[in-house]
């Protein structure tokens, strides 16, 4: 078994940690005996999805977002199509933001995103930082770290990753984190996201996985040090 | 109003002192909230050879003890903000415990060590004679936004100063806050020969593009982080000659550097008893602040010949027998220059790492993910970890594929441990983010003769 992990702008989306998304993403794997590769996809790179992929990007910093939102946009008809058949990914902060419809940067540029996911993101001068803690119906209790400014509101028939317990989310009123669409999970979480997570990195190896082998079943690991870390994180400010 | 102001300051310094708190800025904030001119002030009226700001994410503690060295050695008094209270209210606090209580401080120069956040107000605030930025780098930027953005206030600071502005060369992002500057108010410093380091994987570099546009940097050689010598793709930016420039690097271990440095067309040979490139770095900086000042190159060079460590950067404590080196962390960058420059040299060595999440130590943890822990995975020393997030450092190692850590989150513990599994007048490194250093230090120094450190 090999699967591969396309990583979209690792040069310029990539801040807060996020490639610790992708270390869980491959020992996961590799723990469980699937092969990995990564293959790093920047601007004007050509990209192309296959089965056993796993799309991830990260977040960025504002001037990052600018510069891969145009570029982005040429990609979106391939991403598109692999997410509508089933394509799993993980988009983070700055990535989950360009997924939407725009980003309005507080210096009201509007940064157009590739709409899949249907939201607006707008930037507010309230920066949401600090640890937070999601209840989420498909994986449980997540944990992050966010760190944004962008205030983004889902469609009503949208569906959200889970409902904030502690900290801001979304944004900072509906009490929402995240969406999910298809087998795409978008996110403010850093923190970083996956490592305390490892239900929702065990979720995308198992969609990459399974589109190569259709009885494809994930060994169980011992998680015990990811349930300690994760619980400890919820008790902090 | 600025005598009571004055007055009160020292009480609470007094009190602080007495407790033996060593609450460093808390007379500071006292009077901070009682008078917000205060600062500027007592700034304006006193130092004669005027005020040096040392701000960046690393080094900042290090260079401003070279610097203090440079002017012990030259018979040029100065006031210090020692104890690493880089905000407002520390600077304060130093100024109010050497300040008469009139307001006169015997002091010919303010060295103030300023946190990145404080830069802009403290620019115009004091109206500093000079200004280093040493490197910017991701760090506790939850409590910042984000890199750009402090690039950004420092250069609007920057155009409405006076200040002669020392900077980094080799970081792409610091070497640009000298456009649209005055040419005859900079001067760089920078490395020019020293051995490529690929420890740094792509996850840590912070700044990929042209500060003045969208072009990609191109390095041909990478030292650490985005710190290198580089030119933008579309030749809009490139690395700026140093002023202070290192030529030749001789020799580097787990103790020293030796090396030739070139300032304004001169050779000079420095033999710093200090290890590591990032050490390198700040003597360079401090060399480039000391020229600005007029500085005699043969002082500068005695003083960097004989500096000692600054508080829990590489100081070597003795234990219960023990060699136990204090190497603090902050950030990715940070942590890899020690792992290259420690870790990796003795990979024998029991290593404790104490992972702190206070405001001081930053928020946030992610941090670990971006620097390059891997490199360690081969090292045969045990290896403990501590501290608030000892479990967060514990997943890092995991996930790193380092065996046989353990998880101690009691730093007390912690401590015993890591005595118990070092033999006799041998090293252990220890790793500790800021809050942990304090802690850790304290225990250590009760039984040992290093100095408290606001004394």
């Amino acid at each position: 078994m090999k699967i591969r992990i396309v990583h979209l702008y690792p040069d310029l989306m990539n801040i807060y940690g996020d490639i610790g998304n992708i270390i869980a993403l491959k020992k996961r794997s590799e723990w469980r005996s699937i092969e990995v590769e990564i293959k790093n996809i920047s601007t004007n790179d050509k990209l192309e999805f296959k089965k056993g992929d796993i799309l991830f990007m990260g977040g960025g910093q504002d001037r990052g977002q600018l510069l891969v939102a145009s570029d982005l946009n040429k990609k979106s008809q391939i991403i598109k199509k692999a997410i509508i058949s089933g394509l799993p990914a993980l988009v983070i902060c700055g990535a989950y933001q360009l997924f939407g419809k725009y980003f309005l940067t507080d210096k009201k540029v509007k940064i157009p995103g590739i709409n899949i996911f249907d939201f607006t993101t707008v930037a507010s001068n309230q920066r949401m930082i600090g640890n937070i803690v999601v209840d989420s119906q498909k994986f449980g209790r997540l944990i992050g770290f966010e760190n944004h400014s962008g205030q983004t509101v889902l469609a009503n028939n949208s569906q959200a990753l889970g409902k904030v317990i502690k900290g801001f989310g979304n944004n900072n009123k509906d009490k929402f984190e995240g969406m999910i669409l298809n087998n795409v999970i978008g996110t403010y979480m850093h923190g970083s996201f996956l490592p305390k997570n490892p239900k929702v990195t065990d979720f995308l190896i198992a969609k990459a996985a399974k589109k190569i082998d259709p009885n494809f079943k994930l060994k169980k690991l011992d998680d015990s040090l990811e349930n300690q870390a994760n619980q400890f994180a919820a008790s902090r400010p | 109003m600025l005598f009571i102001s004055l007055i009160l300051g020292k009480i609470t310094l007094f009190f602080n002192r007495l407790t033996g708190s060593g609450g460093s800025a808390m007379p500071g904030l006292a009077v901070e909230k009682i008078n917000s001119n205060f600062i500027e002030f007592l700034a304006v009226k006193n130092f004669p050879k005027g005020v040096i700001l040392i701000t960046g994410t690393n080094g900042k503690t290090t260079t401003s003890k070279m610097i203090a060295g440079i002017l012990d050695k030259a018979g040029i008094s100065y006031l210090h903000n020692r104890a690493g209270s880089n905000l407002p209210r520390g600077i304060a606090s130093a100024m109010i415990g050497a300040s008469s209580i009139l307001g006169k401080i015997k002091a010919d120069i303010g060295l103030f060590e300023v946190d990145e956040a404080a830069i802009p107000k403290l620019t115009l605030m004091l109206q500093p004679k000079i200004i280093l930025v040493t490197n910017l780098f991701r760090d506790q930027l939850d409590r910042y936004g984000e890199l750009d953005k402090t690039a950004r206030l420092f250069k609007q600071a920057f155009e409405q100063s006076n200040a002669a502005i020392c900077l980094n060369s080799d970081d792409p992002l610091v070497a640009g806050l000298s456009l649209g500057l005055s040419k005859k108010h900079i001067s760089f410093y920078g490395v020019s020969d020293y051995p490529d380091q690929l420890l740094d994987d792509l996850h840590s570099i912070d700044v990929t593009t042209s500060p003045v546009s969208s072009s990609k940097l191109v390095y041909s050689k990478r030292y650490f982080g985005h710190v290198g010598i580089y030119e933008t793709e579309n030749q809009d930016f490139k690395r700026p000659k140093p002023d202070v420039e290192l030529v030749k690097l001789k020799k580097s271990d787990i103790n020293r550097s030796e090396f030739i440095i070139k300032i304004n067309e001169t050779l000079e040979k420095i033999n710093l008893p200090l290890a590591g490139l990032y050490n390198i770095y700040n003597s360079l900086a401090a060399t480039a602040v000391a020229s600005k000042l007029g500085i005699r190159g043969k002082i500068i060079i005695d003083t960097l010949n004989h500096i000692s460590p600054a508080f829990g950067r590489m100081e070597i404590i003795k234990y219960y027998d023990r060699n136990l080196y204090l190497l603090l962390i902050k950030n990715p960058t940070g942590l890899n220059q020690i792992i290259q420059t420690f870790l990796l040299k003795k990979p024998n060595t029991p290593v404790l790492i104490i992972i702190n999440d206070n405001i001081a130590d930053g928020r946030d943890v992610s941090w670990l993910w971006d620097s390059a822990v891997e490199a360690i995975s081969k090292n045969k020393g045990p290896m403990l970890v501590s501290g608030i997030r000892a479990y967060d450092m514990g997943l890092r190692l995991k996930y790193a594929g380092v065996k046989n850590f353990l998880i101690e989150p009691d730093i007390n513990l912690a401590l015993r441990k890591i005595v118990e599994i070092t033999p006799k007048n041998k090293p252990a490194f220890i790793l500790p983010t800021y809050t942990a250093m304090l802690n850790i230090r304290a225990k250590i120094v009760k039984k040992s003769e290093a100095k408290e450190f606001w004394k």
